[in-house]
């Protein structure tokens, strides 16, 4: 029977959602929590076959709910089993209030997230806001733009969550179609690499009766911020064990992510698209027709927002005139009134010595394809603001606009 | 693959003539997994309930603990009262939880990540948990069969929260959510949810039963054969709320018993086996519902035609489990026949001056 010990390295031409169930079975899950939701449900669809098969021993649970997956893991993850499940849209929204109990218990289940625009109306496009929306929750939370860089997110954050020093939840989010349901080549590791990189889950305080403990007992209010203290300490703390981890999954696994950013033709960019996640793959064919014409244009991806690279943002940022932010997301009523991502990106710059124009663009609303005209109409109203020195508006509605 | 069998404990059921009446049994363990400081009420069922099933269950236990009186009361932070793991979980994950745990179990020690016998896990959900917000994910707990055991702790009603009504609270019982007054003079309308049938009916492959403190030998029991029971099973218990009934301290026992002797709880087992309900369960007396009411302050406005009501209400639960009805019950079915409880409680205080 073929097992995941047994693997060797191979590529294999698979989806988002196929590279994410191959990545909890390499990662050898002790429990999954599955509920039917668009797109991420092909996730799950593929793990119940492993488990059909024989290729992966894990309990999987068909949940009565997203709020019930959530408490799954969270049970599961409580009693030192390792675990994984995922939802989209409105099913990250149902299990909500479990966000704040798993990552306040510090239990680093691992959530995977195919992006799908919230309600209403029902549209199975992809809008970061469902994932984004729980983002202050205390999970780590991360874009990947293509499969392969969704099924490595998931090995890096099981290392990360799991690590004694951070002990925290993680949404690895994809997605929706752009990544879940594209079918590209995927390099599957030999699992010896795996077992090298991700040691078996051992949490320090489980539900084990040899050892008894309480989690989460009532508390008194005066005990409140030293835990809210700590829980905000170990995402701090967690930056440095994701740059740790990102090298050391590069040495075994030879493909090297820069943890927070991927700068695409920024040397001697003046103008920069700032974004997160699938709509980095076409910005990079934009940017090089732009290129072709003599466009100084280039693009910042950004990998990690949970925790927030401020600093490298600030410095990566300020090298250019104009910045872009694509926001793919809704924030109504923020401070753009646009998307989510704005604010984050002008709170980091603030300390710059020379900030640059900002601006944001609604583009990729509702899981709409940005196209390349967009991507030119975007980078021309960029220019713009850099030419007159200040820009014409915070936020456009790309394609509402002349 | 590769799996290691999963070893599972079976508890002794101990003896339990005349129902497990008052009486000094020494096959009690003398382990406590629930021991002394928290901060439950004098007299609280709940926590009465669960020192005897910890008790029954023994040191190789996990407790999970929805939001409710039992974690709000029970757990301070540095100071719980759990001599075995415990986990508190939210009010509508009881079920979902203790399955992941559960679940984690299963795997963990399938996969040789974990060594020695499969743990008791025992859910212990309020009513309002259990009858409520957490309702679907008990189901979901239930039919996946997840060896495991679901106590539903019933004090008819949201009692940490300043005592609201949550779907098994009785008719007639005054809650901050169903007050009386003029326009409603009989306080909560709706007759309660029939939760622990529900479950039964809906999850035939589960062992399932209704319990009360006032009968701990049979408590015990029960849960033992819950957690004997290879697969998911459910425990529906009454526990009396000195705070939300309102009734004197000392009589929680009595009062837990006056209950059953009414016919307001009846105490019965699903057989999954069998697949049919165990009736058997008999009280030693049969009383009218007025015996039960006039002990608590939630029902000290009802009214001679409430009374009556809640009566009928529990004549046909007598007829359920196959009693037949005494003359004095189905008289006391009929308003003429009862007095108002303000009037009753008038007449005393008259009586008292004479």
């Amino acid at each position: 029977m073929p097992t995941a010990t047994a693997a060797k390295k191979k590529t294999v031409r698979i989806n988002g959602c196929v590279a994410s169930a191959q990545a909890a079975k390499y990662a050898d899950v002790d429990v999954i929590a599955a509920y039917p939701i668009r797109p991420y449900t092909a996730t799950m669809m593929a793990l119940a076959q492993m488990v059909a098969n024989g290729e992966l021993d894990a309990e999987y649970i068909v949940a009565d709910s997203e709020h019930s997956q959530l408490s799954i893991a969270h049970g599961a993850s409580s009693s030192g089993a390792r675990v994984f499940t995922g939802s989209s849209g409105v099913g990250v929204q149902f299990a909500y209030e479990l966000y704040s109990p798993i990552s306040g218990s510090r239990m680093p289940v691992q959530m995977m997230i195919a992006d799908r625009t919230l309600d209403p109306p029902g549209d199975f496009g992809s809008e970061h806001t469902d994932a984004l929306s729980t983002r202050d929750m205390g999970w780590l939370m991360g874009w990947a733009c293509d499969a392969q860089e969704a099924f490595d997110n998931h090995l890096i954050a099981y290392r990360i969550g799991e690590d004694k020093r951070v002990l925290l939840p993680q949404m690895v989010c994809q997605d929706g179609f752009f990544v879940s349901h594209i079918t590209t080549d995927v390099e599957l590791p030999d699992s010896g690499q795996v077992r090298e990189f991700l040691p078996p889950y051992k949490h320090p305080y489980p539900l084990d009766p040899r050892h008894p403990v309480s989690h989460g007992p009532q508390i008194m209010p005066e005990q409140g911020p030293p835990l809210q203290l700590e829980r905000a300490r170990a995402m701090e703390d967690s930056m440095a064990v994701i740059e740790e981890v990102h090298k050391e999954f590069g040495e075994i696994f030879g493909r090297h992510y820069d943890p927070w950013l991927e700068e695409y033709k920024t040397d001697d960019a003046e103008v920069v698209f700032f974004l997160q996640g699938g709509h980095g793959v076409t910005a990079r064919f934009a940017i090089q027709h732009m290129r072709e014409k003599g466009l100084k244009v280039g693009m910042v991806r950004l990998r990690t927002i949970r925790p927030y690279p401020t600093d490298r943002v600030c410095e990566v940022l300020s090298k250019f005139k104009v910045v872009g932010v694509i926001e793919t997301n809704m924030a109504l009523g923020s401070p753009a009134s646009g998307g989510a991502l704005y604010a984050d990106a002008c709170a980091a710059l603030y300390e710059a010595p020379e900030r640059p124009l900002v601006i944001s663009f609604m583009a990729g609303m509702g899981g709409e394809a940005i196209v390349l005209k967009e991507f030119y109409w975007m980078t021309e109203k960029m220019i713009q603001a850099q030419k007159r020195g200040k820009i014409e508006k915070r936020t456009h509605w790309v394609g509402f606009e002349e | 693959m590769a799996t290691i069998e999963v070893q599972r404990q079976i508890l002794p059921i101990l003896a339990s003539p005349n129902q497990g009446a008052r009486f000094y049994n020494p096959e009690l363990p003398s382990s406590e997994p629930f021991v002394p400081g928290h901060r439950t009420c004098a007299g609280c069922g709940p926590s009465i309930q669960y020192r005897m099933t910890s008790k029954a269950a023994g040191d190789n236990t996990i407790l999970v603990g929805p939001t409710g009186c039992m974690y709000v009361a029970n757990s301070s932070y540095l100071c719980t009262p759990y001599n075995v793991p415990w986990a508190h979980t939210q009010i509508g994950s009881a079920g979902s939880f203790t399955a992941g745990v559960a679940a984690a179990y299963e795997a963990m020690i399938r996969k040789g990540k974990w060594k020695g016998p499969y743990p008791n896990i025992i859910c212990e959900a309020g009513d309002g948990s259990a009858s409520d917000i957490g309702l679907a994910s008990i189901s979901g707990a239930l039919y996946r069969n997840h060896d495991c055991l679901i106590i539903c702790y019933d004090n008819e009603q949201y009692a940490n929260t300043g005592i609201q009504a949550s779907s098994r609270t009785p008719y007639g019982g005054m809650t901050t959510f169903s007050p009386p007054g003029p326009e409603v003079p009989e306080g909560k309308k709706l007759f309660p949810k029939d939760l622990a049938r529900m479950m039964a009916a809906g999850h035939p492959h589960c062992y399932v039963a209704t319990a009360s403190v006032g009968y701990p030998i049979d408590l015990m029991n029960k849960v033992r054969k819950g957690l004997n029971h290879r697969g998911a099973a459910y425990l529906m218990v009454y526990t009396p709320c000195q705070k939300g009934f309102v009734y004197e301290t000392p009589r929680s026992i009595d009062l837990a018993r006056v209950v059953v002797e009414c016919g307001l709880y009846p105490i019965w087992e699903w057989n999954p086996e069998k697949r049919e309900f165990d009736y058997s369960f008999r009280p030693q007396s049969i009383r009218p519902v007025s015996e039960y009411l006039k002990l608590q302050g939630r029902f000290g406005h009802l009214h001679a035609e409430h009374i009556a009501t809640v009566q009928q209400f529990a004549n046909q639960q007598w007829k359920m489990i196959g009693v037949e009805l005494p003359e004095a019950l189905v008289q006391a079915a009929d308003p003429r026949n009862q007095v108002n409880m303000a009037a009753a409680a008038e007449a005393e205080a008259i009586a008292e001056t004479v």
